[in-house]
């Protein structure tokens, strides 16, 4: 079974898109390019990227995109989110932010934003930009394993890929249980629940990306500029 | 100190009389109500006053919402687009007959209510619309009674009373990133005693019987009583025919279980 390929953080950075698909050609036995949101940013014009991922050019790998907090905030503000503005992006970053964000995205670019999804569900695994609970969740190598633990049995998934803290990190469920008393009307009884063999995974953002061979659950991590032959730090 | 915990009036008087009158006769005096005043029934103001005149503290439960902002769940949860029709119709004749000022307090009532480290809500902490039922998984459950800073989770809408303490949970958790891959980092988390209480439904018991449930939790104590109050149940229903409202509705009243409107899965919980 081929490889995925899953990126993420790009912000309009069509340079370090074309860096990605070069480092994805030299490496071979990669046949799905996963983009997990972030696509356009404030910091530059996001034209020509968006322009790109609609329309690959021949020997690319098509990538299959999902909408990230960037893409969400733009389409908020532009009306696409109902009532919701972007309100998040304007606390944390101000008004300035706004304004560049919008001016970064051709209004040509909304209806195909707007059309993005949530996230994919491939195999047992869920491909999304930040959780099952919301595309801002950032979730990370130190969150509460009770909340990853949550964030996964909500999609019922083996795998969650994350790309929202921008890190990459593999956090595997290895064991654990829970015990819980029910009394109703209709008496008491004991349950008792093991914890699933289960993994979230950090994709990693801009330069950092991850490949993950869904036949042998084995994850590696890159960064462009990695030269070519080496093996990428691999886990098992 | 002794507090009764109410939920799902669903507009039913007869049942909300006979609820508070089974508190009063335990001396009891701090209710809290935890949504889903209207909606179903058909007595939706005399209700709402009720709970005004007694000035019960109440959370905002997912009907009182619809009544309010309009329908902006999909209703997803309905088994049948018959079972989905007879719920709007319901809505639109609770909006109809829903005072302004009525509408305005439900308007005004807050999501959660929090008493030192109990936390009353409708659904859960996340949303009006999430059922947390008793056999939902163990993890997910205390999750949402952790993230929300609470011990003891009060909440209805399942139309089901039960009390579940969550104990005994640990994760263990082996972690891995790219600055020292061959080296994971093994961490175990232990997670603290929880407990969910649902204290059923007063207006529209769903436990396999007629009669209306609330619970009475003791604070000193922390034991929590399920309560199940015979009422007039013929006295809504008949008059749920007489206002109009689908006879389905009084049927299943008599029956003491949604056999007709019960959701395919409960545990999916509306985005739109």
């Amino acid at each position: 079974m081929a490889r995925w390929a899953l990126v993420s953080g790009l912000q309009g950075d069509l340079a370090l898109y074309e860096a990605i698909q070069r480092d994805l050609r030299q490496l071979g036995r990669v046949d799905t390019l996963f983009v997990l949101g972030d696509l356009i940013g404030p910091d530059r014009d996001a034209n020509a990227l968006l322009d790109r991922l609609q329309d690959p050019r021949r020997g690319e790998l098509a990538p299959q995109c999902i909408y990230g907090w960037w893409e969400d905030q733009l389409l908020a503000e532009r009306g696409y989110r109902g009532e919701r503005r972007a309100d998040p992006l304007r606390q944390q970053f101000g008004q300035a932010a706004v304004e560049a964000l919008q001016e970064a995205v051709d209004p040509g670019h909304l209806a195909w934003l707007a059309a993005l999804q949530f996230g994919f569900i491939e195999l047992d695994c869920a491909l999304l930009h930040g959780s099952s609970a919301d595309v801002g969740d950032c979730l990370g190598p130190e969150s509460s394993p009770l909340l990853l633990l949550d964030r996964l049995t909500r999609m019922d998934v083996n795998r969650l890929f994350t790309a929202r803290s921008g890190e990459q990190f593999c956090v595997e469920l290895a064991g654990g249980g829970i015990a819980s008393t029910v009394r109703d009307l209709a008496g008491e009884r004991q349950l008792q629940q093991v914890v699933p063999q289960r993994k979230v995974i950090g994709i990693g953002g801009g330069l950092r990306y991850s490949l993950y061979d869904p036949g042998s659950d084995r994850i590696a991590f890159r960064s462009v500029g990695q030269q070519p032959g080496s093996r990428g730090r691999g886990f098992a | 100190m002794a507090h009764a915990v109410i939920s799902c009036l669903h507009a039913n008087l007869a049942a909300l009389e006979a609820v508070l009158s089974d508190i009063d006769q335990r001396a009891i005096t701090t209710i809290t109500c935890l949504g889903d005043l209207v909606g179903y029934g058909p007595q939706p103001n005399e209700v709402v006053n009720l709970v005004r005149e007694r000035s019960i503290p109440s959370c905002q439960g997912c009907w009182d919402e619809d009544i309010i902002e309009g329908l902006n769940a999909c209703e997803c949860s309905y088994p049948s687009q018959l079972a989905e029709r007879r719920g709007h119709q319901a809505h639109q004749w609770t909006a109809e007959q829903l005072s302004e000022e009525n509408k305005a307090f439900l308007a005004s009532l807050p999501m959660t209510l929090r008493r030192d480290r109990l936390l009353f809500v409708h659904g859960s902490p996340n949303s009006q619309h999430e059922y947390l039922l008793p056999d939902m998984d163990a993890f997910a459950a205390l999750e949402r009674v952790q993230t929300a800073d609470a011990d003891t989770l009060f909440c209805g809408h399942t139309h089901r009373p039960y009390v579940r303490e969550l104990r005994d949970g640990v994760i263990r958790v082996r972690v891995q990133t790219p600055a020292d891959p061959q080296a994971a980092a093994e961490r175990e988390m232990a997670l603290p005693v929880r407990r969910i209480v649902n204290a059923g439904s007063v207006g529209e018991p769903r436990h396999g019987n007629t009669h209306a449930t609330y619970v009475i939790h003791d604070e000193a104590t922390g034991n929590v009583e399920i309560r199940e109050v015979p009422y007039d149940v013929e006295r809504t229903c008949r008059a749920i025919v007489e206002v109009g409202l689908p006879p389905v509705f009084a049927w299943r009243l008599r029956h003491g279980f949604e056999y007709a409107e019960r959701a395919d899965d409960a545990s999916h919980v509306c985005e739109r």
